[in-house]
């Protein structure tokens, strides 16, 4: 089981972060036999005693160290987009995993914008297969967009009122919908390497935290996998330093725990972190940025959503939140803009659903009061859209420190032509949508979903930090492997491509290993 | 854009479910530390008496409190929010930290009243303080010393505070018949209009109209 490894120990593998790419990447470190250490800065959390159905509550899964958010559409941390402890976002993801389609890849090949990745749909398709048996997605027999694929593992979970009422405008508006693959077991699943999930209880609380394990968290698919291997765990535990030694590669990770500074010392870093912390600390460091591109690029989905009120009861508090999908709008005929997104309905909690009212909307007084109590006639539907690079969007280390003494995060973003016309053409077609089911009361919540980019990867040591295997350009035994390295966006959420990232990444470093080249 | 009427629960219903073999012993333990009055934020010096008696007619006017949400103690909850420096994990770059905020807006709040009426916030008529309000949140306020504070960046986050505190709070869930903390046993029916015996319905002739 566990192993406890000495800090002067020489491990094999130090990864920092246990979220959808350090923990995939550290079960398969340890499967292969390495001796690997896992730094997480959250807590382990028990989610059966320790998760309540309670947001505030809940606000414990959430990064809550404070970023600086700049540019013309200042981006939302906190519960919008952060996770800390065991399992990293995934234990707040909303567990919807839709893959991205092949031509995702190749935006600039197809529209001459962008950025394409060094690898393509081809390399991942393994894993993805992979992945979703492993972790038991729920979906459609039969998928119908994108390239062929295996059927999902487990039958879709039940449709809640929101993907109802999404269906039944779809219906008569002629647009194709599918129940959406889920992360979230409409049956009890059994896997040798965790051993029995029990089914979704329809609690409709992903994100902020499943406490019966039916979500596939990390904390409850590869963790207890990679520990039954053979992997250290050690939460609680932030990384502050990477120090180079004299061959230029980082010599062992220093990290604080329990207000003391400690060294493990390590042959390879796998910086997990994610593309907030990623970035923040290769500049605290400053290493692995000769080509100065760490921080840059940073995206965020276009997620436009629609909310509108019905005369019949939805409770949007039940039941898997993205319950339907369409893809029809990947490549919309009428589009003036490159790539496109997808269609989803999408329940909510109360606080969430208030503090959106009152950012979005404005609402206060009478006003908010007679509208919250509207609550459980509320429905709506999103887009989660593609983000293209833009040399204004960025990460910096503001001249603000936190409570350790290290510079606070700023980041900029500002969303570009392509992604308010890709907003505006959104904005029309989910009112329609939303007209033909009935809503009445319909407004629009402009949101940006997920943290992308900053730590970009490429062929080219001078316009990228990553190479197509993560390793830094830079520092030989330095990986990256989080949503950092994204080159582009994808129209598709990120946590299922980040974790098969993590498994290439880890099958291409064993695979050098093996050739005495790691 | 018509508008649905607004609906209205009977009282009592969500918080009778409260440690009941319905909710979990985690979510009943959370919503008892909720209901608890909230303790003092002690000896803190980040809001003083006359800022904080300003803060409670904002508050007023922002979520305005019935009977039945009268013991959500906003006031309290957002000094000690402050004062343990509890925040929601970013901030606009364009403003300084809360606390600083915060008091810079409610004096910028005060001068914005005198210059536009004469009076000190808390003296206004209500629908005064409706108006005063109504242009901060729109950005255009009166020449007073804002401090570099954007007035509809400072409004919003002001709003957004004090919903977050009262939503929270299982009497304002209750008023907004939410059952989502009844843990126990799950959803077996999740569609369109299913309810279990324990969520309530809207009381029937009740709706106040929009």
């Amino acid at each position: 089981m566990t192993a406890m490894h000495a800090l002067d120990e020489m491990v094999d593998a130090v990864v920092i972060g246990t979220g959808a790419g350090g923990a995939p990447l550290l079960s398969r470190l340890a499967e292969a036999g390495l001796k690997v250490v896992a730094l997480e800065a959250g807590r382990h959390w028990q989610p059966q005693q320790d998760f309540a159905t309670d947001e505030e509550e809940q606000n414990k899964l959430f990064w809550m160290d404070e970023r600086l958010s700049a540019g013309a559409n200042p981006i939302e941390f906190g519960k919008n987009n952060s996770g800390i402890g065991v399992g990293g976002s995934t234990l707040h993801y909303t567990a919807y995993v839709p893959r991205p389609q092949p031509d995702d890849f190749k935006l600039h090949r197809e529209f001459g914008v962008g950025a394409d990745w060094p690898i393509g749909y081809d390399d991942l398709a393994p894993y993805y297969d992979e992945l979703e048996l492993f972790l038991g997605v729920s979906g459609p027999q039969s998928y119908p967009w994108g390239p062929s694929r295996p059927p999902y593992p487990l039958s879709p979970l039940p449709l809640n009122a929101a993907a109802q009422l999404m269906d039944r405008a779809c219906a008569k508006l002629g647009i194709a919908t599918s129940p959406a693959p889920n992360a979230a077991l409409s049956a009890p699943y059994f896997h040798p390497a965790y051993g029995r999930r029990q089914a979704c209880t329809n609690r409709g609380f992903c994100q902020a935290g499943c406490s019966t394990g039916a979500k596939a968290s990390m904390d409850v698919t590869y963790i207890p996998r990679a520990l039954a291997r053979g992997a250290e765990l050690r939460p609680s535990c932030f990384v502050t330093e990477l120090p180079l030694g004299r061959s230029g590669k980082i010599s062992g990770v220093v990290y604080v725990r329990d207000g003391q500074r400690e060294v493990q010392r390590c042959r390879h870093v796998f910086l997990c972190a994610g593309a907030i912390e990623t970035p923040r600390l290769l500049l605290i460091n400053e290493i692995a940025n000769s080509s100065k591109q760490v921080g840059k690029n940073f995206m965020a989905h276009t997620g436009l959503q629609i909310w509108g009120t019905f005369d019949e009861m939805t409770r949007p508090y039940k039941g898997i939140p993205g319950g339907l999908i369409s893809e029809e709008t990947h490549r919309p005929p009428d589009a003036d803009f490159a790539g496109g997104y997808l269609l989803q309905s999408i329940g909510v909690m109360p606080l969430t659903y208030a503090g959106q009212v009152a950012r979005g909307r404005g609402l206060w007084g009478d006003a908010l009061l007679r509208h919250m109590r509207n609550y459980n006639q509320v429905a709506g539907i999103n887009i989660l859209g593609d983000c293209l690079p833009h040399e204004d969007n960025e990460l910096l280390l503001s001249d603000e420190c936190d409570g350790r003494g290290l510079p606070k995060p700023l980041v900029r973003f500002t969303a570009q032509d392509n992604e308010l016309r890709m907003t505006a053409h959104a904005d029309r077609l989910m009112r329609q949508i939303w007209g033909a089911a009935g809503a009445e009361d319909v407004w629009a919540y402009q949101r940006f979903a997920h943290t992308i980019g900053t730590a970009r990867m490429g062929d080219d040591p001078g316009t990228s930090v990553v190479d197509a295997d993560g390793r830094a350009h830079d520092v030989a035994n330095l990986t990256i492997c989080d949503n950092s390295v994204f080159p582009s966006a994808l129209a598709a959420n990120p946590a299922l491509t980040i974790m098969a990232l993590a498994l290439r990444t880890a099958d291409r470093f064993l695979a050098r290993a093996a050739q005495g080249d790691a | 854009m018509s508008h649905p009427p607004s609906v209205t629960y009977a009282s009592g219903a969500i918080v009778r479910l409260i440690g009941s073999d319905l909710m979990t012993e985690p979510t009943t333990a959370a919503l008892l530390r909720r209901l608890a009055p909230v303790s003092d934020g002690a000896h803190s010096t980040i809001l003083d008496e006359r800022q904080l008696a300003l803060l409670a007619a904002v508050a007023a006017r922002l979520v305005p409190q019935t009977e039945r949400t009268a013991a959500i103690d906003l006031v309290g909850s957002f000094h000690r929010r402050l004062v343990e420096g509890t925040g929601v994990g970013w901030r606009y770059a364009e403003l300084p930290a809360a606390a600083v905020m915060h008091r810079t807006g409610l004096a910028a709040l005060n001068a914005s009243a005198a210059a536009a009426f004469g009076s000190e916030f808390v003296e206004l008529q209500a629908a005064q303080q409706d108006e005063l309000l109504r242009t901060v949140q729109s950005g255009k306020t009166w020449p007073v010393a804002w401090r570099g504070i954007d007035p509809a960046m400072w409004f919003e986050e002001l709003l957004a505070t004090l919903v977050d505190i009262f939503y929270a709070h299982p009497l304002a869930q209750d008023d907004i018949g939410f059952a989502g903390m009844a843990d126990a046993h799950g959803w077996p029916d999740v569609g369109l209009g299913a309810r279990e015996v324990y969520e309530p319905e809207p009381v029937p002739g009740e709706q106040l109209g929009a």
